[in-house]
């Protein structure tokens, strides 16, 4: 991949996300079905109980990216538009957490009539606060941690599953998807940065969305084994 | 109160052993050629290393006398008389004897009264807590000096007869891999509240190291069989049963072993926020892991964020000297020391992760002394 060059506040903003992200990588495994899942003792019930769960989280994921795009005012244009081309990729993602869900045996009707569970409440319910905001720049740090997130899934667990069981027709579609496009997404999202993270005050708040979000991704998880 | 490294040394038994020598002095598991050596070398890029056994997998010199030796060496180096050590702290994985301490047999083979003893327990970063400790005892000026010593002989535990003790012959990857990986030698640093009157000392300006064992099973053992859960070493009925049972092999978890790169990368970037590491600042890095991480997208994500310190400026000796475990830095730093010109003023950064249960230490030296 080319080096990017960052401005300085965007480096800055950079190493914060990182450890961000990183400390959240490392909590994750102290999520039970993360744990069990990595070291290879999830079972069937488990996986198609994680795919239920994210189900919900993601079929609302485009509507506080949309959200995000329409906060935007014109002095953001640009921004507005990157935004509303993740919201035009992303809306139909469920449909391969669902295609999953019945390929690792579970009932359709199953998956699309479950409810989000705590942890997807908390996490849907800020996403669309911080959306609904004037200028939300802040959700730069929400994009991080999803694709991270997406990454881990497809270079980690996606491997992990698939090694523990062998489905008739592919049931980590989801999964494997988010390490398609890797390198642009990144690209994309380093002139993102660079783009909002023009004051300390931006920084900040990116900062904190980020980790405001990772722990109730955190706690979505962590709620699996609830349900 | 300043503490300096005022002197290093280093002891590496035997010849230089190629690639293809290993099994020679290791031997063949159940006479054949191992199937992942070839690999396993390969992603780890070491070409040469010591042993302290022989063809016939004999004992030549013990681990305590591969520490004496080091710390010897580093005491001729020095202006400071064997009689005058104050402070002695030492770290290995495994001493000749499971009791008494390593400390104690170290002490005993220097034959050094009345010190004030340390000994440190662990993998590769149990050398930094023995130096940790000197650190902090001569700076809190409750010692003048300390002798430092880390060694390890790992190879007895590679010798193809214990393998064969293994019930149904059950050598997965785990077993295997750190036989391609570890080798013997022993280093030694000194340390001193005062400057070294001629030459170069490193003053050490701080040692942090933060431990995630809590996040994760641990990673490399010894003591626990391939599927066993509960059952360590000494619950056995006895050790022949333990061993049959694969409990005292050195294993490693090769899938957990990514997660070195997060919590180091992690630790480094917690550093930076703490304002104690400016990476432009850096002049050498002196980091104790193996070449392929260098790789991994985090350096790429490192370097972008403006936190990486250019490949330039890293030294190792890894790759001629083998992978000692907890004696590699101090191995590190004294060949280190010795081959180059460092100018005072210059700035070292040192890294250890240890995989053993995710513990990572840094230390920050700057180069003191008359021009």
């Amino acid at each position: 991949m080319e080096h990017m060059v960052l401005t300085s506040l965007g480096q800055k903003c950079l190493q914060s996300l990182l450890k961000v992200w990183l400390d959240f990588d490392i909590e994750m495994n102290q999520v039970a079905i993360v744990k069990r899942l990595e070291q290879g003792r999830l079972s069937l019930e488990d996986y198609q109980k994680l795919l239920l769960n994210l189900r919900q989280q993601v079929i609302e994921g485009s509507r506080w990216i949309s959200r995000t795009a329409s906060s935007f005012d014109r002095h953001y244009a640009d921004i507005r538009s990157t935004v509303i081309s993740h919201a035009t990729e992303e809306h139909r993602d469920y449909l391969l957490l669902e295609a999953d869900y019945v390929a690792a045996g579970g009932e359709l009707t199953d998956i699309q009539g479950a409810r989000k569970n705590i942890g997807s409440e908390a996490l849907h319910g800020f996403l669309m606060y911080r959306a609904s905001l004037p200028n939300p720049i802040d959700l730069i740090g929400a994009m991080w941690i999803i694709e991270g997130l997406g990454n881990k899934m497809a270079t980690k667990w996606s491997k992990r599953i698939n090694e523990q069981f062998s489905f008739d027709k592919n049931a980590t579609t989801f999964m494997e998807y988010h390490g398609e496009n890797d390198e642009n997404h990144l690209a994309e999202l380093y002139q993102l940065i660079d783009r909002v993270a023009t004051s300390e005050q931006n920084v900040d708040d990116i900062i904190r969305t980020a980790k405001v979000v990772a722990k109730l991704y955190q706690m979505q998880l962590s709620e699996v084994d609830n349900v | 109160m300043d503490v300096y490294i005022n002197s290093t040394g280093r002891y590496l038994p035997g010849k230089a052993i190629d690639n293809d020598e290993i099994e020679n002095v290791l031997g063949l598991i159940n006479g054949k050629k191992s199937r992942l050596k070839k690999k396993i070398l390969k992603s780890n890029g070491i070409l040469l290393r010591h042993y302290a056994m022989n063809e016939k997998q004999e004992t030549q010199i013990s681990n305590s006398d591969m520490a004496a030796n080091a710390a010897m060496n580093c005491l001729d180096n020095s202006y400071l008389a064997p009689t005058k050590i104050q402070m002695l702290s030492c770290a290995t994985s495994q001493g000749d004897m499971v009791l008494p301490g390593f400390g104690s047999m170290v002490q005993a083979a220097l034959n050094i009264s009345e010190v004030e003893l340390h000994t440190s327990h662990g993998i590769c970063s149990s050398s930094m807590m023995a130096l940790k400790t000197a650190f902090n005892n001569v700076k809190c000026q409750d010692n003048e000096n300390a002798l430092v010593v880390a060694s390890e002989l790992t190879s007895r535990l590679f010798k193809h007869s214990r393998y064969e003790q293994v019930e149904n012959n059950d050598i997965d990857f785990n077993a295997e891999f750190l036989r391609w990986m570890l080798s013997d030698g022993a280093g030694a640093l000194l340390l001193e509240n005062q400057p070294r009157p001629t030459g170069k000392s490193l003053r050490i300006d701080w040692i942090k190291s933060f431990s995630h064992a809590n996040h994760f099973p641990f990673c490399m053992s010894v003591g626990q069989a391939k599927d066993e859960e509960y059952k360590t070493w000494q619950d056995y009925n006895s050790y022949a049963e333990a061993e049959k049972a694969g409990a005292l092999l050195l294993r490693q978890d090769v899938r957990l072993l990514d997660n070195i790169v997060a919590i180091g990368v992690q630790g480094f970037l917690k550093l930076i926020a703490q304002g104690r590491v400016e990476t432009n600042k850096i002049d050498h890095v002196l980091c104790h892991f193996s070449s392929k991480y260098f790789k991994s997208k985090i350096f790429d994500m490192l370097e972008t964020a403006g936190a990486s310190i250019p490949e330039e400026k890293w030294y190792t000796n890894l790759y001629q000297r083998g992978n000692t475990g907890c004696a590699s830095i101090f191995i590190m730093l004294d060949e280190f020391i010795k081959t180059h010109d460092v100018k005072t003023g210059e700035t070292i950064f040192c890294m250890v992760p240890e995989s053993g249960r995710f513990n990572c230490a840094y230390m920050h030296l700057t180069v003191a002394g008359n021009e």
